[in-house]
């Protein structure tokens, strides 16, 4: 029971980055497609996932004045096996993220929550707690990501990443003019403000 | 493989030692719980919380400036592992509420029409908002929306109402005006606080010496909420009932009324709400900080001394107080005549002041029977010497000390209030033209006198004394002898016959603006007396500035009162301060030494918390009808009904003269309305038109 | 010279690292509420971005590339900014105490503030020499402070200004950000 209320509630209650304003960066950033979206939740569920496990392991050793640094290079290591898998697997999408996927290290959500919650609790809610998280955060990623390249590009592009299963679907047939506002920065920006703000009023309707 | 395992490994021993010794050659100390607070936050330094990373969110929070939930990435478990390490501090704060201070709202004239955001401060970005006055409240809600409790509604003035019920004392009203109109303040910071330039002040509050909120007195009357009229007076002053009666009330002096018919009687107002809480017969709680440990002695129960004491109760701290008479309240007792302050009454006062929990030792002289050296052995960390003035100035008169029936006002007041008869014969002769003269003019006659004679060298224009005084003294049969300065004494075997006086005339003004008496040659006359009082003047008995080592240390100026600091009352021992006649001015009336009490309770709390005594550059210092703020005492008033103010019940002049029953009455109830009523609630600018209510 | 003028301009304007790269977001949409404190941030990165650009450069360019470490960039550049933006703090608050006043709090910040790690990163990538690393280092750090102070002033307005109840907060900072992105696109014609 306790697991699965700390892996749900990623999924809703603190969801980032809408109700946790954290990782801003990689949202905007990556979120063009729906394939980068997707990619770049997985690489970060895999860092949240590990460094939320090992600092819970090591918790009780790590000394609290330069835990942050500890924490830091813990989340480094992860994040330096992402890249080089990433690397050598999916060489596209590797492109496409770019600089983002080194700079997982410095995403709040990954330090905050080993701070927050992989320093005070157990291995398995630790692990728990990393998946949910980080699925909240990859799902938000796709929801921005899709909305995005849907208006922006009148598609959808899936590719699951280690496999070669990939496809483009074509939304709205040949007349459909790109609106590419939305994939360029000021539609990431405004797109994710227009998200946030449809978070509230679904949180106040389910309130009254 | 080998290579890179070497690498990281040299580069972390290499940044570990930099920062090591960085840490230990550049420290610098601060507050350890910063750190505490610091090690709770999640240091993700996000930057979400809106403060500069959790270092700074952790300076913020214990410097009071941030809430225990400060953070929002870290959640409940952070917030209260915060609140945990801040838990003493903050069950320790004293409760703070929200106050308006503007009173102009609709009245108050505007310079525009304002059509805009319905928002103070976007209505503050056009030339500071569209009232004349610069400081007004400006009436859009801004403070009443953002108020997350409830304790705010707008009034029908145009002007917000604070609830204290609902109030948590956030501070969010404050932050929001762009005005600054709305204080959030304890209520011991409202004892600390003295008028500034800066404050929304009436002319009259400017002008009382113990600054008293007058205006929001006399609003609570005219709404009939009495005792909270009684505990705004009592925030300023402890005795209500005493200068209800004998204050010369120079804020009535200021009454912006007169410019339409006659001042508001403001100090009769004081006096009906103070018998009304007399009359219940128990005395208003009044709330009392919590204990500081701190221990105070205060040498004098005069009126600044007990002044002090009780405010010094209110901020928390232990106070006794040292008496040398065997009653207290000083010259309130001792100088002041039955008949203008009952010793009953009196005494009531000074219980209500005690039950806050004051010591007093009575009997006991400063120098004589205990000294500095016995106090500070006694654990008692600051002293305030509040020993008034008690000596009476010389004549200049030949023989004046050895003469039977010649003899110093004050002493002459003092056996009366110590019930020592006062042997007087037929005619007596007061020299002086204050209120000291006068109470022993008026004295003389209770006392069986046929005929008494006040002697003063200037006119009636020129003297200090209260013009009611003078007025009452007048109708008792005193005869009043101007222009005239004692010459000589003339005796017989010792004891006075007669006065001898030179008739004056005035010469040209001299440095204080009043014209200067010059002797006309030959006119001596002969003036045949029983007993002569001298009134001229009083000064303090610093004798026991020579009684030991410690205490020398103490200066004293050229008047023979305490050298000391003018706003902080600090004498030149640190731990040590005057307050009352002892303090640099001298000599002055009983409202300025329970301000000077006050000033000197500010010093001695600040010092006790390392704070600086010194006042902000825009304090207020008004001395008579000098020093207000530039633009609040307007000459003219519109919309106002002609009244006049009510009359003063006073005893039949025909009866009192035989009798030592209080002379001046109570007003009723019916009138001290009517009176309130004529009040105009004055601020900076702006005031209350009858004519306008009458319309609305 | 033109060369690095050019430089300046796009890392200023056109492809402004908070506006057009996207990085840094946090602090843009944390610290930008007050304008003091926007100003104190914007010199604070200005100093750091600067002085890590420059360095974690020399340690890649003398250090991991030629012996063959290049996959632990990553790692030491973290380590390198983190050690240095501590260090920084320690010395001015000693040293410098005005400066620090100023700057100080802002300091601990900007540790995982990701436009100092992505222009460090961005700088050995593109292959920079030392002169370019240090011109692009410092114009995009100019160019996140400008962003950031328009922002406050823009912040600060709207404090005064009727939200609608569900866009209150950081819903319209995001929106701002994004006519204020718009606003720099229109310098991309300019080189």
């Amino acid at each position: 029971m306790g697991l699965v209320r700390e892996f749900t509630k990623g999924l809703w209650d603190e969801i980032p980055p809408f109700r946790l304003v954290l990782g801003l960066c990689p949202t905007l950033a990556v979120t063009k497609t729906l394939k980068d979206g997707l990619g770049m939740g997985l690489a970060v569920i895999f860092v949240l996932l590990c460094s939320n496990v090992l600092i819970s392991i090591l918790r009780n050793i790590i000394p609290p004045k330069v835990r942050i640094a500890c924490y830091i290079v813990v989340i480094a290591t992860f994040v330096v096996i992402v890249e080089l898998v990433m690397q050598a697997f999916t060489y596209e999408l590797y492109q496409d993220l770019g600089i983002f996927i080194p700079l997982i290290v410095v995403n709040c959500i990954v330090l905050g929550r080993a701070e927050a919650f992989a320093s005070k609790n157990g291995v398995l809610a630790s692990a728990a707690d990393g998946l949910g998280i980080g699925v909240g955060f990859t799902l938000s990623l796709t929801v921005l990501g899709s909305i995005r390249e849907a208006l922006g590009c009148g598609t959808l592009s899936l590719k699951i990443p280690f496999t070669d299963i990939s496809h483009v679907y074509n939304l709205f047939g040949p007349s459909f003019k790109p609106f590419a506002f939305m994939v360029s920065a000021p539609g990431a920006f405004i797109c994710l403000g227009m998200l946030l703000c449809l978070m509230n009023i679904i949180g106040n309707l389910k309130k009254s | 493989m080998l290579s890179a395992l070497l690498f990281l490994l040299a580069l972390g021993v290499i940044s570990g030692i930099l920062l090591g010794i960085a840490s230990k050659a550049f420290y610098v100390y601060e507050d350890p719980r910063i750190e505490q607070v610091e090690n709770c936050l999640p240091g993700a330094n996000c930057g979400g919380c809106g403060y500069a990373g959790c270092g700074a969110a952790a300076g913020a929070v214990v410097g009071g400036k941030a809430e225990p939930d400060v953070c929002i990435a870290g959640g409940n478990d952070v917030a209260q592992a915060v609140a945990a390490v801040m838990g003493m501090v903050v069950e320790m704060a004293e409760p703070q509420f929200a106050l308006q201070t503007c009173a102009g709202g609709i009245r108050a004239e505007t310079k525009f029409n304002y059509l805009g955001i319905n928002d103070c401060r976007a209505l503050a970005l056009l030339y500071r908002g569209d009232k004349e006055c610069e400081k007004a409240c400006l009436g859009l809600g801004t403070c009443f929306r953002n108020c997350k409790f409830g304790a705010i509604t707008m009034g029908t003035q145009g002007l917000p109402i604070f609830h204290s019920e609902f109030c948590t004392g956030c501070g969010k009203c404050e932050e929001v005006c762009p005005n600054g109109t709305i204080k959030v303040q304890r209520s011991t910071e409202r004892i600390l606080e003295f008028n500034t330039y800066s404050d929304r002040l009436a002319p009259c509050q400017q002008t009382c010496p113990a600054e008293i909120d007058i205006p929001k007195y006399i609003d609570h009357i005219k709404n009939g909420r009495y005792e909270q009229a009684v505990l705004t007076i009592k925030e300023r002053n402890p005795f209500i009932l005493s200068c209800g009666r004998v204050c010369p009330h120079p804020c009535e002096e200021m009454c912006r009324r007169t410019l339409g018919d006659d001042p508001v009687s403001i100090n009769q107002l004081k006096r009906f709400v103070a018998d009304y809480e007399m009359n219940t017969g128990r005395h208003l709680q009044i709330p009392i900080g919590s204990d500081t440990g701190h221990k105070i002695a205060v040498i004098g129960a005069g009126p600044a001394g007990l002044s002090s004491a009780y405010f010094l109760r209110r901020l928390g701290h232990s106070v006794t107080i040292y008496e040398m008479q065997p009653k207290l309240g000083g010259m309130l007792y001792y100088g002041i005549p039955e008949y203008r302050l009952p010793k009953k009454i009196l005494g009531w006062e000074i219980q209500g002041i005690l039950d806050l929990g004051i010591d007093v030792r009575t009997n006991v002289k400063f120098g004589v029977d205990f000294d500095l050296e016995s106090l500070v052995a006694s654990g008692y960390e600051a002293v305030i010497l509040a020993v008034g003035a008690w000596k009476y100035s010389s004549a200049r008169l030949d023989r004046e000390d050895e003469t039977i029936g010649v003899e110093g006002g004050t002493i002459y007041l003092e056996r009366q209030g110590l019930g020592i008869p006062n042997p007087i014969g037929k005619t007596v002769g007061v020299i002086g033209g204050g209120n000291t003269a006068m109470d022993a003019a008026r004295s003389s006659v209770r006392l069986g006198a046929e005929k008494v004679y006040i002697i003063y060298r200037r006119t009636e224009k020129e003297m200090p004394a209260n013009p009611e005084e003078i007025e009452a003294a007048k109708e008792e049969g005193i005869e009043f002898l101007f222009l005239a300065a004692p010459n000589n004494i003339i005796d017989k075997d010792g004891r006075l016959t007669h006065l001898e006086y030179l008739k004056m005339k005035l010469g040209e003004p001299d440095d204080s603006g009043r014209r200067r008496p010059i002797p006309i040659e030959g006119s001596e006359t002969r003036l045949p007396l029983d007993n002569l009082v001298l009134a001229i003047g009083q000064y303090s008995d610093l004798s026991f500035v020579d009684s030991n080592r410690r205490i020398s240390g103490v200066e004293k100026t050229k008047w023979n009162s305490i050298k000391c600091d003018e706003d902080t009352n600090q004498t030149s021992i640190p731990y040590v301060f005057a307050a009352g006649d002892a303090f640099i001015d001298g000599p002055g009336i009983a409202v300025e030494a329970i301000g000077n009490g006050r000033q000197a309770a500010r010093s001695i709390h600040l010092l006790f918390s390392d704070e600086s005594m010194k006042f902000s550059k825009d304090k207020l210092r008004v001395k008579g009808n000098k020093g207000h703020i530039p633009g609040t005492i307007f000459d003219k008033i519109e919309g106002i009904d002609k009244k006049g103010r009510i009359s003063l019940p006073q005893m039949d002049p025909k009866v009192r003269i035989h009798s030592v029953d209080e002379v001046d009455l109570t007003i009723s109830e019916e009138e001290a309305l009517k009176e309130a009523n004529r009040c105009m609630n004055c601020c900076l600018t702006c005031y209350d038109k009858d004519a306008k209510k009458v319309n609305a | 010279m033109s060369d690095y003028l050019l430089m300046a301009i796009s890392a200023i304007f056109i492809n402004n690292i908070l506006l057009a790269q996207y990085l840094g977001n946090c602090p843009f949409l944390g610290v930008s509420k007050k304008m003091d404190t926007a100003t104190g941030m914007g010199m604070a990165v200005i100093f750091v971005l600067t002085l890590a650009g420059v360095i974690t450069w020399i340690i890649d360019v003398y250090l991991l590339c030629p012996m063959d470490l290049v996959y632990l960039r990553t790692i030491v550049f973290i380590l390198v900014i983190a050690a240095l933006v501590q260090f920084v703090e320690i010395f001015l608050k000693k040293m410098v105490p005005a400066l620090y006043a100023g700057l100080g709090i802002f300091l601990p910040l900007i540790t995982t503030n990701c436009a100092v790690f992505g222009v460090a990163v961005i700088n050995v990538r593109e292959g920079f020499n030392f002169m370019e690393a240090l011109v692009f280092s410092f114009t995009s750090a100019v160019g996140f402070a400008l962003a950031l102070v328009l922002m406050a002033g823009l912040r600060e307005r709207m404090a005064t200004a009727r939200i609608p109840q569900v866009l209150e907060g950081t819903a319209i900072g995001l929106v701002t950000a994004g006519f204020m992105s718009l606003a720099f696109l229109g310098f991309m014609g300019m080189v």
